[in-house]
């Protein structure tokens, strides 16, 4: 997934600087359903009620905002959902790069292309987490160790954004991992700080408070550059401490998992644009910022022709690593 | 009206095709042990299977009338079966108007009608509480906890 | 006891006026929430959740914890008055409280869960107070080998003790574990026995299942029996409430086991459901009064209800300490820790003193007022079942109609619910059992994917269930309880051969 991170930044300043389109005729006549492809609680579901809640506190739309959860099978259930109601500008869908991941892997009854792509906004990133005790302090003694011995890698869910990440780790370093899927980062998390597994590949978030906790500890950060500096999260580390994968020798510069919000398909360009601006103005509050920071994840806006691309490049990239393992649905 | 037998032997047989589709959908699915472990179809694929053996068993059991409930001839009588769908057939068109009129307006017609025409309510009463109903509906669920019951073919061709 | 000290400071911040009110308004809307099948707790939780944003963290989960005892009360309210169960862990209340509410006694059934309920609640929160450091190590020592130990454990003591016929209860076992399979698979992420209807992919949910086996199926065996006719009558009687509440200590010893087995499953995975389930086979299998259970026996009641809270309060502690939720609530309740910009792991308990003992002091008072609350509407909801039958059957149909669709907002889990309905009827007619349906749909997938998981660890050798002592002894114990009522009956049979009569009385 190798996106020039400078054309992405480039294209979300242009976007957040540039004049708002002022063809946004349309306007909401009754109250919209935010759907969140996650059960309560999970980091899509904490998005769609955080842009929830900005929008009703500074009542960005005349109309209420109501969340639906519809997360069942992974979220197949949301977009499912979306695909049945073509033509219904009163339903958003947030979800991940599953909308198009997903397909791929499973026999799901939707494809990405059944929806309206509304914006990419914040990414999550990947780090490679081992127990705090474990005896390699850099990815070097890491993966010795693991092509000595088949490790045990968890993750959430199977063949999904965990899983892709490492089997490519995998073919850059030339080991082998036995993937154990769970259902959440979470569990993993807590998988590892049992000893169960060596090691997972969770977002910043999903293992915040391990790493506090000192019972895990980031190896390094699937990202082209350093994390941005925040508050330390350790007496002495900070994200900004973690190297670089590429820093330390281990060859994926770039793997992140953006929040996706989608409209259902077959509505009309006017409809598609008002959400556009919704979601711009949402990101343009310091509640956003602060939420941002809170779940330690990046701040970016694609829509458009650069979200396009964005899907296509991903997708290429993922059908290659599903081809290899052989998940590709016929 | 209905024989045990006859209900016995009836429900294996819905258990037992149940088991069928079970086994069917499984294979798809992959049975055995692969690279990534035990696969998906495995576990539904013994289910179906036990079940499918289970309801033979009580298929058998039920023809020839064993089993605890054996000196029970009679499963249900011809009065019991008016009673069963005098409840439930009102319960099935309930549903199946829900999409097109929504919920308020198929409850308060569902409460009203199954109180008002057997005259077993005043009517008066039945109206009161036919109107009650989805009231209370719609102030719980779409006013307090904001889920949106569905409104029916019928209110979105006026625009609601 | 710097514990007791912490706890002690703790009530200095929850005991203030607008924390009070919190926890009185949060109880009120969890009763609510509770009563109502398919809102529960998680709905209510997640829907109060933005409200939240601008708090101070403290006094936000005073209100989601408070509703969220709120609605464990409440859950039990429809199981008990209509064979309803609204949330998965009170579907074991329904076995022996609707039949004692049928009987004319919803005063006494409802007291008694009440009371039981609050002493569970009070055992787990003690054990999170002075055992917090300890029980969350405990919980680390579980992996797929252990959570599957748990579930087989779980099914061990609840399955084989029916009197029903056997293979009529492994047939509804199979029906339940293939509607648990519906769905995504976890661990191989394909898309399991949706039969071509797309939606399925979701999976069935709990909720629609039981809605329409105990609710839709009660009313029809009901109707048919001409339940009709015999109105029930109960008057609003307060002193049954203090009398039920009095006779509480009589059950002392299946209390006290109770709450041990909810603390228990509450640490580990196993959860409230498996918690409730596995008390009441336990008690069945070892009170005096065993025998007569589901035919609306007191204790029948106590153990479900005692370890149902014990387990619901004491998994907040994983929560808290590990960042993994115990229950479906607790999921969205660390959401909301994580907006409120806490993170729960083994830090929060050095680094958020003033939360976490707040929190804890808050559960004490939270569930007292909890309790006081909802005792005071026993007679009220006793009085629902003077309603006439003729106006409370279409009543509850809208109940379960609602109740489905607001489960995830789809019409098809409405017709399923109605089919449900009718597989309820016809299997109670036919004495097949309902409640190891159940379990299997709560916790058949969640230990089918443990066992996955192991076996992907351990490449395929069962050597794994015996591979620590604390697996070899949940998988010794779990076979232990499946095989010794089996040889206690061919024991029995042996000598007493055809005293399988009674067996009509014992069927749940």
């Amino acid at each position: 997934m190798k996106i020039a991170s400078k054309l992405l930044l480039s294209t979300a300043a242009l976007m957040l600087a540039g004049a708002l389109p002022a063809a946004a005729a349309w306007k909401p006549q009754k109250p919209i359903e935010f759907v969140a492809t996650a059960g309560p609680g999970g980091g899509t579901d904490n998005l769609a009620r955080a842009v929830q809640s900005i929008i009703t506190k500074y009542k960005l739309t005349d109309q209420p905002v109501v969340v639906v959860n519809k997360g069942g099978g992974s979220g197949a259930e949301g977009y499912i959902y979306g695909k049945a109601s073509a033509g219904d500008p009163y339903k958003v869908i947030f979800g991940t790069s599953n909308a198009w991941q997903q397909p791929l892997v499973s026999k799901v009854a939707f494809n990405y292309t059944d929806l309206t792509p509304i914006a990419a906004m914040a990414q999550d990133e990947f780090l490679l987490w081992v127990k705090q005790d474990a005896p390699y302090k850099t990815v070097g003694d890491f993966l010795k160790a693991a092509a000595a011995s088949e490790f045990k890698m968890g993750g959430a869910q199977s063949k999904d954004t965990d899983e892709v990440l490492t089997r490519m780790i995998e073919k850059a370093a030339r080991v082998k991992f036995t993937y154990i899927p769970f259902k959440s980062g979470a569990e993993a998390a807590v998988q590892l700080a049992g000893g169960h597994i060596d090691a997972h590949v969770n977002n910043p978030s999903e293992s915040l408070g391990q790493w506090r906790g000192s019972t895990q500890r980031p190896l390094c950060a699937f990202s082209p550059k350093r994390l941005p500096q925040g508050p330390k999260v350790t007496t002495s580390e900070g994200w900004s401490d973690v190297p670089t994968c590429v820093e330390q020798g281990l060859a994926i510069s770039q793997y992140e998992q953006p929040r996706t919000v989608w409209l259902p398909g077959k509505v009309s360009p006017e409809q598609a644009a008002f959400y556009v601006d919704l979601m711009k103005q949402v990101q343009a509050t310091p509640e956003w910022k602060e939420y941002i920071e809170k779940t330690s994840q990046v701040d970016t806006f694609l829509t458009g022709a650069a979200f396009d691309d964005f899907i296509k490049k991903d997708l290429e990239h993922v059908k290659q690593v599903a081809g290899e393992q052989g998940w590709l649905v016929k | 009206m209905i024989s045990r037998r006859a209900l016995e032997i009836a429900a294996a047989a819905l258990t037992g095709i149940f088991g069928v589709v079970v086994i069917i959908s499984s294979i798809d699915n992959g049975i055995g042990w692969s690279s990534a472990g035990v696969d998906a179809g495995t576990f539904p694929f013994l289910t179906g299977v036990i079940i499918v053996l289970g309801s033979l068993y009580n298929v058998a059991h039920g023809a020839l009338g064993r089993g605890t409930l054996a000196n029970v001839r009679i499963a249900i009588t011809a009065t019991e079966v008016r009673r069963l769908a005098g409840l439930f057939v009102p319960a099935a068109i309930f549903v199946a108007v829900i999409p097109l009129l929504g919920m308020y307006l198929a409850s308060a017609g569902y409460v009203f009608a199954v109180l008002a025409l057997p005259r077993r309510q005043p009517v008066l009463r039945a109206l009161v509480i036919g109107a009650a109903t989805p009231l209370a509906l719609y102030i719980v669920f779409e006013r307090m906890f904001q889920v949106s019951l569905p409104h029916g073919a019928l209110a979105a061709a006026f625009g609601f | 006891m710097e514990n007791l000290e912490s706890l002690l400071h703790g009530f200095t911040i929850a005991v203030t006026v607008p924390h009070l009110t919190l926890m009185v308004v949060g109880v009120l809307l969890g009763i609510l929430v509770g009563v109502l099948p398919g809102l529960g707790a998680p709905n209510g939780v997640s829907l109060l959740l933005p409200l939240t944003f601008g708090m101070q963290p403290v006094s936000a989960i005073i209100l989601l914890s408070s509703m969220y005892w709120g609605a464990l009360f409440g859950g039990s309210v429809t199981s008990i008055l209509f064979n309803i169960p609204g949330e998965p862990s009170s579907v074991a209340t329904t076995l022996d409280g609707y039949p004692m509410a049928r009987d004319g006694r919803p005063t006494t059934a409802l007291a008694t869960a009440f009371g039981s309920a609050a002493f569970g609640a009070l055992v787990g929160v003690i054990l999170i107070t002075f055992l917090a450091s300890w029980v969350a190590q405990v919980a680390l020592a579980f992996g797929p080998p252990e959570y599957f130990a748990v579930y087989f454990l779980a099914f061990a003591s609840f399955v084989g003790m029916g009197g029903a016929a056997p293979i009529k209860t492994v047939v509804a076992l199979g029906i339940g574990f293939a509607i648990a399979a519906i769905g995504i698979d976890t661990v191989s992420g394909s898309v399991r026995l949706t039969m071509g209807i797309d939606e399925l992919v979701k999976g069935v949910s709990f909720v629609v299942a039981v809605m329409g086996l105990f609710g839709i199926g009660e009313l029809l065996i009901a109707v048919e029996e001409e339940f009709s006719a015999r109105a029930v009558s109960s008057r609003v009687d307060w002193k049954e409430v203090f009398r039920a509440l009095g006779r509480l200590p009589q059950h002392g010893i299946a209390l006290l086991r109770s709450a041990a087995i909810g603390c228990w499953m509450g640490i580990t995975p196993g959860g409230p459901t498996a918690a409730s389930f596995m008390s009441y086979g336990i008690a069945k299998r070892f009170s005096r009064s065993g025998a007569r259970f589901g035919t609306g026996e007191a204790e029948g009641i106590v153990a479900p209800e005692t370890a149902d809270h014990a387990a619901g309060t004491s998994a907040l502690l994983p929560m808290l300490s590990l960042g993994i939720p115990g229950s479906a609530t607790a999921a969205v309740m660390m959401g909301g820790l994580m907006i409120w910009g806490l993170n729960p792991g083994p830090m929060l308990f050095v680094d958020q003193k003033d939360f976490v003992w707040g929190l804890i002091a808050s559960m004490y008072l939270g569930n007292i007022v909890a309790v006081a609350l909802v005792l005071l509407t026993v007679p009220v909801f006793a009085a629902l079942m003077r309603i006439p039958f003729a106006v409370i059957a279409p009543l509850i149909v809208i109940i379960c109609v609602v109740g489905a669709y607001s489960v995830s907002n789809s019409y098809l889990d409405v017709v399923l619910m109605l089919g449900f309905g009718l597989v309820g009827y016809l299997f109670k007619k036919l004495h097949y059992p309902l409640a190891p349906l159940v379990l299997a749909i709560v916790i058949g997938d969640k230990a089918e994917d443990a066992f996955r998981q192991a076996m992907l660890m351990s490449k395929g050798s069962l050597g794994i269930f015996f591979a620590n002592g604390l697996v070899t002894t949940l998988v010794l114990a779990g076979m232990a309880l499946l095989l010794l009522p089996l040889a206690l009956q061919l024991l029995h049979l042996s000598r007493k051969p055809g005293e399988a009569a009674h067996e009509r009385v014992r069927i749940i």
